[in-house]
């Protein structure tokens, strides 16, 4: 198991250095400079800033250097919000969009199993047909209009939950958490529900009944484990969407999560700031990957072997 | 499988019905999609020839729901075939040379897979432009990892088949194989895949244009429209829930559509 | 005393009735076997009364005293956990993936009311041939092999001293030199516990000698029963006479078999490994210096258990599988591996494959089937010459023309092999490679087309290499008999000679089982 871990993180390095010199390089290879702006800067202005910033090195070095400072933990300064560095931007947005996404997957893995589960139990009858449309439904919600959406009804119209920002105490994460979590669940829940009925329908099942156990415990005991390795493979894709998903959500909701200054870095060319949102997602999917690696080992000791 | 007529179909019904409305619309409204009705800046719907009434700016909103639908899905089917095409030629090329070819490119793939793929994306369309052809460009070659894995796995499952020897032992050549033997037995489930990936293109393609880095003015799509609808929306909600219902509509309709359609070739 | 008794079972899944009038009994002690060929109920009628499968059991089921037939669903559960236990036929997906072999047991014997100590499970295993069982009971069931995990089912079903027994096909997922042995520790067992015992098989020769009572089934009816010795020596009805007839035996009196003629195919020293899987380093030998020869009109068997490297040597020599070193010579001519192979060269040997539908593709109709080697092999036919050719070929294997436009999925297994026969012979081909071509099919179907393959040899002068594990089906048809162990070929010769005075340990856990 330790192996295995260790192994994993070994083999995480290469994938991480990869993705940060192609995003890098990516970037560099662009028209437009950070400095453009609105009214252009004079040139000898540019020509200093670039100088300060280290941007008139070749390139290889410049990548060299960024490199080696991210080894001391160290994102570089924004190139844009000049009076911050990346690691105090990121600092302040990590935390935000850690929590949005922890609690949407949590949320998910709720509603989704639950459902999965239920809609198994009853299986062929109208609820499980109504749970595996609703679960449809809900997978096809795109984040970026159910949570308008969502402001619409709960905020403007029912003067529930906030629209923007962060208020008074967890009422504000309501409604992201809710809009992120929603296609996750469906998924989940068409997953679990298809996993069930193929585990359900197995060898190993008919030996447990054959036991004479009662119908409950085969589900969770003999069932549920194995019917769950499906959603354990999702989640990597999973974890990855609601990422995605929280660049919108942080937009919409007017939230200074990691996502928002990904989606400005990008248009205002603030190279470091980009680069170390991206390093850091690329991490954090590369973990969370892991640790799905680690239930799937747990949910079908077979998986262990490779 | 069940005629396309037959009731059970009516998702797929309800796309072509909203394709073709989105198609017909332009040749019978008195509006085109960027014309401005000074006279009716954000009228309410039935106010005169604007069915669905105007928005900020005085564009009527009916012409512009059909036109952002006519780019959404025009994007989505072409990038769609994008990834199927890239998809299915990496995938069989796998899953049919087999060994460590085939351990190489499906590392490669589940790498991409675990990634911000998204970002990457993002950051290609700041990059090099907001031009339509590298939205779908860029969409199909984000799309394309899931038809590649079942296109590999069924190449796999079918090149052990003992009809793909016995067509060996027939003096039948490897590529004739593959186009005779291997492609046919691969559609359906190819099929099912592309219906399912069209809903994913939809997706990426409106969070693109939601964002400001997809499809660009004049031209609009749903997302765009969304997006103005969003920002606009305590005002008139109708800017919001119009392509908002419209698209999730289609993603609906396509994603039940495909998601029968992939449980009866598997 | 009558333990078990079932009276008119009629078994009905949504609205089918697939078991009429079904009755037998099971006396403590004894072991009635039920035979049929597949989809004749006969699993249908050990499960469904136990509520194991979807369908509906009517009648009367009397077990030890309780009326299975309306009993509520925490009676059967009890019925099922404390009077019976069963045994299925796949032992690989039987067990329980993530709970370990001693969590499963002892879930068993808490069920029928033990409170299992380690060392009683250990015993158990023990009991039941497991060596190193301490170890074992903390292992996943994917550590074992098939035959371990076929023991360890035997032990959780006979845990909780259950008075019957109700074991589906124990056997047949199992490698030939396995069968005997799971069949005596069974034999033992029910002797030991007093255990009735229900046992049901697709094989006649496998239940002989375990059984005591024999029920023939077929269509979902009871065609025959009686004591086993009394209906094999002396069968009553039709149906019966021909499953015995068509079952094959080591008994019977020797075939009589064509002449040969010179040696075509001779191979020498074939060797063949194969990459292990992943990014891992190193081969895997699956043949190992192979030299056999092969007359014209002369049968070869290749017999050995799973993963004897059988196949992989019929798959080489047909030119559709991997050669590392060695050569095959055909009339003292090479011929190269696979791709290598010239189409001319193609067309003198032809394989046919175990499963009949998955060596047809389903998108393709018979005739275009038939006609695919014709066209590459034979493109010297013309279009016209060459309908004509499969339509003969086919009415050879016994189809007529109304099969040349079916499509693969629509005929039965018997029907697929004889198409697939037709492609294998269409190019005029000299030898034929059957790789177990007759194990997938109902017994009747396997001797009609064993008997269909004897003929084609006879009037085309064909040689044939016959892949088995079973002797017995093999000495129907085979000259000459090679037996493969782990790659190697260790033993050969005559069919007769090697039958009346085996060498080798693999050869004589082979016939033990025939």
């Amino acid at each position: 198991m330790l192996a295995l871990i260790v192994r994993r993180l070994l083999t995480a390095i290469p994938t991480l250095l990869g993705i940060i010199l192609a995003s890098f390089f990516l970037m560099r290879s662009a028209p437009g400079g950070p400095f453009d702006g609105e009214r252009p800067l004079p040139p000898e202005v540019q020509e200093a800033l670039r100088e300060t910033y280290g941007l008139d090195k070749p390139l290889w070095e410049q990548a060299w250097i960024y490199i080696s400072r991210l080894l001391q933990g160290d994102f570089g300064p924004s190139l844009v919000y000049r009076d911050f560095t990346v690691t105090e931007l990121v600092a302040q947005g990590l935390p935000i969009s850690l929590t949005l996404g922890g609690l949407a997957i949590l949320l998910a893995l709720l509603i989704g199993v639950t459902a999965g589960l239920f809609a198994a139990v009853k299986a062929g009858k109208m609820i499980d047909k109504s749970i595996m449309m609703l679960a449809t439904v809900a997978t096809a919600l795109p984040t970026f209009v159910t949570g308008p959406a969502l402001a619409l009804f709960f905020g403007l119209w029912l003067g529930l939950l906030p629209v923007s920002g962060r208020g008074e105490g967890m009422a504000w994460l309501i409604m992201p958490v809710v809009a992120l979590a929603l296609p996750v669940s469906g998924a989940i829940a068409k997953l679990t529900r298809a996993g069930l009925a193929t585990v359900l329908k197995q060898d190993h099942i008919r030996t447990a009944r054959a036991r004479g156990l009662p119908e409950t415990k085969i589900l969770f005991k003999h069932g549920l484990r194995p019917a769950l390795v499906p959603v354990a493979s999702y989640l990597g894709p999973a974890a990855a969407g609601l990422l995605t998903g929280a660049v919108v959500v942080e937009t919409v909701f007017g939230l200074p999560g990691l996502g928002r200054y990904f989606v400005q870095g990008a248009l205002n060319r603030d190279y470091p700031l980009v680069l170390g949102v991206v390093t850091l997602y690329a991490a954090l999917i590369i973990l969370f990957n892991l640790f799905a690696d680690l239930i799937y080992g747990w949910l079908d000791p077979r998986m262990r072997e490779e | 499988m069940k005629s396309l007529l037959h009731p059970s179909h009516w998702p797929l019904w309800v796309v072509i019905a909203l394709i073709a409305a989105a198609l017909l619309l332009p040749f019978i409204l008195p509006w085109t999609y960027d014309q401005i009705d000074w006279d009716a800046v954000r009228a309410p719907a039935f106010t005169g020839s604007h069915l669905l009434g105007t928005d900020e700016i005085g564009r009527d909103r009916l012409a512009r729901l059909a036109a952002g639908t006519r780019v959404t899905i025009m994007v989505a089917i072409a990038a769609a075939l994008v990834s199927l095409i890239v998809g299915i030629t990496w995938g069989a090329t796998a899953g049919w040379v087999g060994g460590k070819v085939d351990e190489a490119m499906m590392r490669f793939v589940d790498a991409l897979y675990a990634l911000p793929f998204m970002f990457i994306v993002i950051l290609l369309m700041v990059i090099f432009g907001r031009s339509i052809l590298l939205v779908f460009v860029g969409i199909g070659l984000v799309e394309w990892l899931t038809m590649a894995r079942v296109v590999r796995g069924q190449v796999m499952a079918l090149k052990q088949r003992p009809f793909i020897l016995a067509a060996e032992a027939a003096g039948t050549k490897p590529l004739t194989i593959v186009i005779k033997h291997i492609l046919p037995n691969i559609a359906g489930v190819a099929l099912a895949y592309l219906m399912l990936t069209v809903p994913q293109v939809v997706m990426v393609e409106s969070f693109l244009s939601f964002l400001g880095l997809g499809v660009q003015e004049p031209l609009t799509s749903l997302g765009i429209l969304v997006k103005e609808g969003a920002d606009d929306m305590d005002v008139a909600p109708l800017g919001l829930l119009l392509p908002g219902g419209v698209l999730v509509l289609i993603l609906v309709c396509l994603t039940v559509e495909g998601e029968r359609l992939r449980d009866t070739y598997s | 005393m009558t333990l078990y008794a079932l009276q008119n079972l009629t078994v009905e899944i949504a609205g089918n009735q697939l078991v009429q009038d079904v009755s037998l009994e099971v006396e403590a002690g004894q072991c009635t076997a039920i035979i049929g060929a597949s989809g004749s109920g006969k699993s249908l009628t050990c499960l469904t009364p136990f509520g194991l499968n979807s369908g509906s059991a009517i009648g009367s089921m009397m077990l030890d005293g309780i009326d299975l037939s309306n009993a509520t669903a925490a009676e059967m559960r009890s019925a099922r956990s404390q009077l019976t236990g069963f045994v299925f036929q796949q032992p690989m997906t039987a067990l329980t993936p993530h709970l370990t072999v001693g969590a499963q047991l002892r879930e068993a014997g808490a069920q029928g009311g033990f409170a299992f100590t380690r060392s009683d499970m250990i015993q158990k295993l023990e009991r039941v041939g497991l060596s190193r069982a301490d170890e074992k009971l903390d292992q996943f069931p994917h550590r074992l092999s098939g035959g371990e995990r076929q023991r360890v089912l035997i032990a959780a079903a006979i845990a909780h001293n259950p008075k019957l027994l109700i074991a589906d096909e124990p056997t047949s997922a199992l490698d030939a030199a396995l069968r005997s042995e799971i069949m005596h520790l069974l034999d033992e067992l029910r002797a030991e516990h007093g255990l009735g015992m229900l046992l049901v098989s697709h094989d006649l020769a496998s239940v002989e000698g375990h059984a005591d009572q024999l029920i023939v089934m077929d269509q979902g009816s009871v065609v025959e029963s009686g004591p086993v010795a009394e209906v094999i020596a002396n069968p009553k009805q039709d149906y019966t006479k021909r499953l015995i007839a068509a079952t094959p035996r080591l008994e019977e009196p020797p075939p009589v078999l064509s002449d040969t003629g010179e040696i075509v195919l001779e191979t020498s020293d074939i060797c063949v490994e194969f990459p292990k899987p992943g990014w891992r380093r190193g081969k895997v030998r699956a043949i190992e210096d192979a030299n056999i020869t092969v007359r014209q009109g002369e049968a070869l068997a290749i017999v050995g258990g799973s993963g004897s490297g059988k196949s992989t040597l019929g798959r080489a020599i047909a030119g559709i599988g991997p050669v590392t070193s060695g050569s095959i010579f055909w009339e003292n001519e090479l011929l190269p591996e696979r791709r290598n192979r010239s189409l001319s060269m193609r067309a003198l040997i032809q394989p046919v494959f175990q499963d009949p539908v998955a060596s047809l593709d389903p998108q393709w109709k018979v005739s275009d089937i038939v006609a695919e080697p014709l066209i590459n092999l034979r493109s010297e036919i013309l279009k016209p010459d060459r309908i004509i050719k499969v339509q003969q070929v086919l009415n050879e294997v016994g189809l007529g023309d109304e099969y040349h436009d079916r499509s693969p999925t629509s005929l039965s297994g018997g029907q697929a092999q004889r198409v697939a026969i037709a492609r294998a012979i269409v190019a005029d081909s000299h030898m034929l490679v059957l790789d177990e071509a007759t194990s997938a099919l109902d017994p009747l179907v396997g001797a009609e087309i064993l008997k269909l393959l004897a003929q084609l040899q006879r009037e085309k002068d064909l040689s044939i290499i016959f892949i088995t594990h079973d002797i017995a089906a093999a000495r129907r048809l085979c000259h000459r008999i090679v037996v493969l162990d782990e790659g190697h070929i260790v033993e050969a010769g005559n069919m007769g000679d090697v039958l009346q005075n085996p060498q080798n340990e693999t050869t004589k856990k082979l016939l033990a089982v025939s």
